[in-house]
């Protein structure tokens, strides 16, 4: 598969000397979904500003499509489209009138109206932002990311802040993208984005890149393989867990199946989040 | 050149929407309403103070606060990501600046020159006035870069104007002493001033003024490139 960013050794301190990026290595393949978790502070958000060109004195590679990031001039902003953690909108602009504003700096844009409609944001397009909801202000950052109809997509904690049904929306979008050919950066705390879009993941604490797999793999590697089983005697409820591996020769497991009252039966896997903290250390928090 | 183009297409947009032209427009006409308050005789006198007012702190604080909304808003970010170059953003807020301050400099002169018989050199006033409004604009942006909201960016300008306006101003209304105005000189208001009067008054002084124009350009280069530095650094600060 062809990559669209190779990153090398990736290193970066701010001038009151934290080093937030440190030998971060990774690539990014055309037409994935990869994304960056880690807690606050941990240096996604800075590898993020790196690969968009807002920072510039980093240490290290950065290939996008093969070519050195640093010989790009403006015409890179023609090909990505960055979604930010926080709203970046003229307060006293109507939505529409902030998309149009923005829309003029690109020689393509995307439909603003049906990308409006998408996010639903279409009935409230010419109200003043102002009067926005915190999430109809993030849903509008998403617009403002698909603007110029982007090849690679780079989103910062995209569905933060935004209710289930919100949230939906959004990762719906994000899947299309990607069915579409379009490839995707996500950064991100949150264990529910990863693990439901990412195709990749690479687990980043204190600036460094601890671990980089597809979610299903790490679940693989670092899991509990187990059967829980959850039957009732009486009035009790019991539960009892069994080896995957073992399972097929388990009497005591077939025993319950044939004379127990079973309520539930699922695999008893080790969230993502339990994951994170093996590898790392750390937990992920907002 | 389409890139800024549009930059100033939608900064006007901007300022219009934030009320700013409009906050400015306003100010202009209060001097319009003083002068005549004050009456022919003395409004001839007050007119070159009224514009440098208008082009000089009117440009700082315009460009103040519209640069504080749009940190806090994030919206430089979202421009830091679109296919302009960053010398094009800037250039379009101080061109902006600079056509707002024309406006003024040009509504009080052509009512200094109709109804109070104020000499008006208008090929000399236009200029001065750009230069002096693009020096106080890139001050303005300065400022706003060096401060982190709207409280302590006027607490900033207070200071600038007591240490560099106000001397210059009382100089203007003869409340000082001529031995002071060499010290002047290193202000950028009072610069802004000595051109803005060679604009109402044909006994202008050559060399102050030459030395004024030097330091005015001179400052505006440093501030510009200061801004250009320090601009993107502090829209991606979070």
């Amino acid at each position: 598969m062809k990559s669209v960013f190779d990153i090398e050794d990736l290193g970066f301190t701010y001038r009151k000397g934290v080093r937030a990026v440190d030998g971060v290595s990774f690539t990014v393949q055309k037409g994935e979904i990869f994304g960056l978790l880690g807690p606050s502070g941990a240096g996604k958000s800075t590898t993020q500003k790196i690969l968009t060109r807002l920072l510039h004195r980093f240490e290290g590679t950065v290939r996008f499509e093969g070519r050195d990031l640093r010989s790009y001039g403006n015409e890179f902003y023609e090909r990505i489209g960055v979604g930010f953690e926080l709203p970046v909108h003229f307060s006293k602009l109507t939505g529409k009138e902030n998309m149009e504003f923005f829309a003029r700096l690109y020689s393509k844009t995307a439909d603003i109206d049906s990308l409006l409609q998408r996010v639903g944001l279409f009935e409230d397009r010419d109200r003043l932002v102002g009067e926005y909801s915190k999430g109809m202000k993030m849903r509008l950052n998403f617009v403002r990311a698909m603007l110029n109809d982007p090849e690679v997509l780079f989103l910062d904690e995209a569905t933060n802040g935004l209710d289930p049904k919100n949230a939906r929306i959004i990762k719906d979008l994000i899947r299309e993208f990607q069915s579409s050919g379009g490839t995707v950066l996500l950064s991100t705390h949150l264990m529910g984005d990863v693990e439901e879009l990412c195709d990749r993941v690479g687990f980043i604490t204190d600036g460094r890149i601890r671990e980089i797999a597809s979610p299903r793999d790490l679940k693989l590697r670092h899991g509990r393989r187990e059967l829980v089983v959850e039957y009732r005697e009486g009035k009790t409820q019991h539960t009892e867990r069994f080896n995957l591996d073992t399972i097929g020769e388990d009497e005591r497991f077939f025993e319950l199946v044939r004379n127990k009252d079973i309520e539930t039966m699922h695999s008893g896997e080790t969230t993502l989040e339990e994951i994170f903290i093996k590898v790392t250390g750390e937990t992920v928090d907002a | 050149m389409r890139n800024l183009g549009l930059l100033l297409k939608g900064e006007v947009q901007r300022l219009l929407k934030y009320n700013i032209v409009q906050v400015g427009f306003g100010v202009t006409m209060l001097w319009v309403l003083v002068m005549f308050l004050l009456g022919r005789e003395e409004a001839g006198f007050f007119v070159p103070l009224f514009v440098f007012m208008d082009a000089a702190l009117m440009s700082v604080l315009l460009m103040g606060a519209g640069l504080i909304y749009e940190k806090q808003e994030n919206t430089v970010k979202s421009m830091l990501v679109a296919p302009v170059g960053l010398p094009h953003v800037i250039a379009s807020k101080l061109i902006s600046a600079v056509y707002v301050a024309l406006q003024s400099a040009l509504f009080i002169g052509l009512v200094a020159f109709f109804f109070f018989d104020v000499t008006v050199r208008f090929h000399i006033l236009l200029p001065v006035v750009a230069l002096v409004a693009l020096v106080h604009a890139a001050i303005g942006f300065a400022l706003t870069l060096v401060t982190d909201d709207f409280t302590s960016f006027i607490a900033l300008l207070a200071v600038y104007m007591i240490v560099f306006t106000f001397p210059s101003i009382f100089y203007a209304l003869d409340l000082t002493g001529e031995i002071l105005e060499m010290l002047l000189i290193i202000s950028p208001a009072h610069a802004s001033m000595l051109w803005i009067e060679t604009a109402f008054d044909e006994a202008a002084r050559t060399v102050l003024l030459v030395l004024g124009s030097v330091y005015l350009l001179i400052l505006s280069a440093a501030l510009i490139w200061f801004v250009g530095r320090k601009y993107p650094e502090s829209a991606i600060r979070e």
